[in-house]
């Protein structure tokens, strides 16, 4: 099979985005109501420019979910608002994100203690080689948590939905859980350290449906208490998840709103076709 | 798929599909067999090389000998017997019984030291007899023994008969374990029967965990250095480079080195911190390519995980990656540990000496090596040195053997974590 044989996907007019794309916003968060306020943020690796100037405020208590094809930076958006970011080499950034009053990439701001604020839970699910105990206690003790660590990893496997399922095993090895288990043993683990913002990295991407629709009900139950902030690539779970969706693209963030209103009535063509599965 | 694949099918089959004993089975099998032999047949070889070693060296370790006893200075009987490993001090003992003397006043004389010389010198327990199958021991005052045949442990079995219809009266024929207990703990010795590995074990013990001590903290403190804080810079990319290289520089270098800067330069003198100092350098650079090795296997998602708890760097690195690359670490130095133990050259150059009549009393003391000691004895004229050092080699192999067993099963360990 050869290049000249492969029809033309783009025929009909595939939409673009134009270099200066204004983001449609649809009933915008006011920053008062907002917990995390992203503005005009652009990002480079080394001399690759993969955020162009991105806004967006995530609402409080709320579920939150970027979607977009492989690529557009949304993860790499997600990781801006922990400072992960700033562990991958040559990488810069520029703008602001105000998280609860205080500007996060200001200059007295350690990234350390921005990470201790603002869990992250990753795409594939990573205990450490430890006890299931351990694995949720590892954050607290990092911080010298002197307190009642048993209570605190009981609460914080119970907020995840586990409990039920580990309190005979907590001395077991984490790496002994089912996959579903293991990725919501880090949840608990994000949770321990008691952040107001949860951000998820496509966490039910290496999942089964049964252990999927598990994490899902869970973030249903979390965003009572936290802030989620969640990248997927499965657009029925962000429509069944999210109360807000930011569609990005090459990096811009094209649209955002209410899910369904980007769901069912999205303004910009590009949308529209990704999220009716035409592209991406 | 716009474009098919050109139809290329098998050629139609000569047999049926399912041909058990056909043509393309026959051919496969014999080509399967062919290739298992030319790839056992290494295999084969390299473990018929090891067994020959091993057998020559514990032929050596033993021999058989043809013993006149010179017996004015032993009045010894056999009714109580030794096992294998007694000491001279229970010869002693029951001869001075037997002479009539009390246990208390036995007990007393040994705490002289001039007596323990004088009666630890003449009697050795030192040589096996045959009788009615059982190994007893033979008391020797070697210095006036004469020692008339001497033949391996393979040569002993096989002449046996003969050697000993051929004895003359007083003559006896005995099997003399050179590798015996009492061989690890005798002090070297001019003479073959009283030479044994106390200095050089001690010296090499002494060595390794001086080593140890000196080169694990260094080679894992640069391979975190360089694994988790280094910047690429052509300064790090210079000493990634030359720590390959420096891994594979002749030991004689680092002698010659040691030489130059630990024993004339700083003063030390051919003392055991010197030999421990060069051959911490050869052992460094092994360490720090295991270790980064086992650091780079720890995998990038605990580290984020970690990080996104909100760890510093430091706590990273102790809590995630170093516990995570602790048995790749550890069966690094271990290796490491085994090829330093067996290092000749540099401990040569350095100052090792041939014969030390005592053990070393402290790391500034003289001292010898293993390998140092089986290379004076195999340079040794009298013949009954190469058992000497036949039963030096053997325990050198199996140390080294069981350091690599330590090294094989933490490898596996390891393996199940991962």
């Amino acid at each position: 099979m050869t290049a000249s044989t492969v029809p033309a996907k783009k025929d009909r007019g595939a939409p673009t985005l134009s270099d200066d794309h204004q983001t449609i916003r649809i009933q915008e968060v006011p920053v008062e109501e907002s917990v995390v306020s992203i503005t005009d943020l652009e990002l480079w690796y080394g001399s690759f420019k993969a955020l162009h100037g991105v806004s967006l405020n995530v609402p409080r208590n709320k579920v939150t979910a970027l979607i977009g094809a492989s690529g557009c930076g949304k993860s790499t958006l997600l990781r801006t608002i922990n400072r992960m970011n700033d562990l991958v080499p040559g990488v810069k950034v520029n703008g602001q994100i105000v998280y609860d009053g205080v500007e996060l990439y200001g200059s007295d701001v350690d990234p350390v203690e921005v990470r201790r604020r603002i869990g992250m839970v990753f795409q594939k699910a990573n205990p450490f080689p430890k006890s299931v105990y351990e694995n949720v206690a590892f954050g607290p003790r990092l911080v010298g948590f002197k307190g009642d660590m048993d209570a605190l990893v009981e609460r914080a496997l119970r907020a995840a939905a586990l409990w039920e399922e580990v309190q005979d095993k907590l001395k077991q090895s984490g790496l002994g859980l089912s996959g579903g288990q293991q990725q919501r043993l880090c949840i608990a683990r994000a949770l321990a350290t008691e952040p107001s913002v949860v951000l998820m990295d496509e966490p039910t991407s290496a999942l089964d449906p049964m252990a999927t629709d598990k994490i899902e009900r869970l973030i249903e139950e979390l965003k009572k208490d936290y802030t989620v902030i969640i990248v997927t690539h499965n657009m029925q779970q962000a429509g069944r998840v999210s109360d807000r969706t930011a569609f990005m693209h090459l990096g811009k963030l094209v649209e955002e709103g209410p899910t369904d209103q980007i769901f069912f009535n999205p303004r910009h063509e590009m949308t529209e076709r990704y999220v009716s599965g035409h592209f991406g | 798929m716009s474009e098919r694949a050109p139809d290329r099918r098998l050629p139609a089959a000569k047999t049926d599909m399912f041909d058990p004993g056909g043509a393309n089975t026959r051919r496969r099998n014999r080509n399967r067999r062919l290739f298992g032999w030319a790839t056992g047949l290494p295999i084969l070889l390299a473990t018929g090389l090891l067994a020959i070693l091993l057998y020559d060296v514990v032929t050596d370790a033993f021999s058989w000998q043809v013993i006149e006893p010179n017996n004015s200075g032993v009045s010894f009987s056999f009714t109580d017997g030794f096992r294998f490993g007694g000491t001279w001090e229970r010869v002693v003992t029951l001869d001075l019984l037997e002479q009539g003397l009390s246990q208390e006043e036995i007990d007393e004389t040994l705490l002289d030291p001039e007596a323990r010389r004088i009666y630890g010198a003449r009697n050795r327990v030192e040589l096996m007899l045959w009788a009615e199958g059982m190994p007893l021991r033979y008391v020797v005052t070697s210095s006036r023994d004469r020692h008339l045949t001497d033949l391996t442990l393979a040569q002993g079995f096989a002449r046996r008969s003969e050697m000993e219809a051929a004895l003359e009266p007083g003559q006896l024929f005995v099997l003399n374990p050179w590798l015996d207990i009492a061989f690890f703990t005798k002090n070297a010795s001019r003479t073959a029967t009283m030479a044994g590995l106390g200095p050089a074990l001690v010296g090499s013990v002494m060595l390794i965990l001086l080593v140890i001590a000196m080169s694990v903290p260094l080679g894992v403190g640069t391979a975190v250095y360089l694994e988790e804080y280094a910047r690429d810079t052509a300064s790090t990319r210079a000493i990634e480079l030359n720590l390959s290289n420096l891994a594979s520089v002749p030991s004689v270098v680092y002698g010659i080195l040691g030489l130059s800067v630990f024993v004339r330069g700083i003063g030390l003198g051919p003392v055991v911190l010197a030999g421990a100092l060069t051959l911490s350098l050869l052992v460094v650079p092994v360490v720090v390519i295991a270790a980064r090795e086992a650091i780079r296997a720890v995998p990038g998602t605990l580290r984020q995980a970690a990080y996104g708890l909100g760890a510093t760097k430091s706590q990273v690195v102790a809590r995630v990656v170093l516990p995570n690359a602790i048995a790749g670490i550890t069966t690094g130095v271990v290796l490491a540990v085994a090829r330093a133990l067996g290092e000749t050259a540099p401990l040569l150059l350095v100052g090792a000496a041939a014969f030390v009549p005592r053990l070393p009393d402290g790391i500034l003391s003289i001292f010898t090596a293993l390998p140092i000691q089986i290379y004076a004895w195999v340079s040794e004229n009298d013949v009954e040195f190469t058992h000497v050092a036949s039963a030096a080699i053997a325990v050198l192999l199996a140390i080294l053997f069981v350091l690599y067993a330590i090294a094989f099963r933490l490898r596996r360990r390891f393996g199940r974590v991962a």
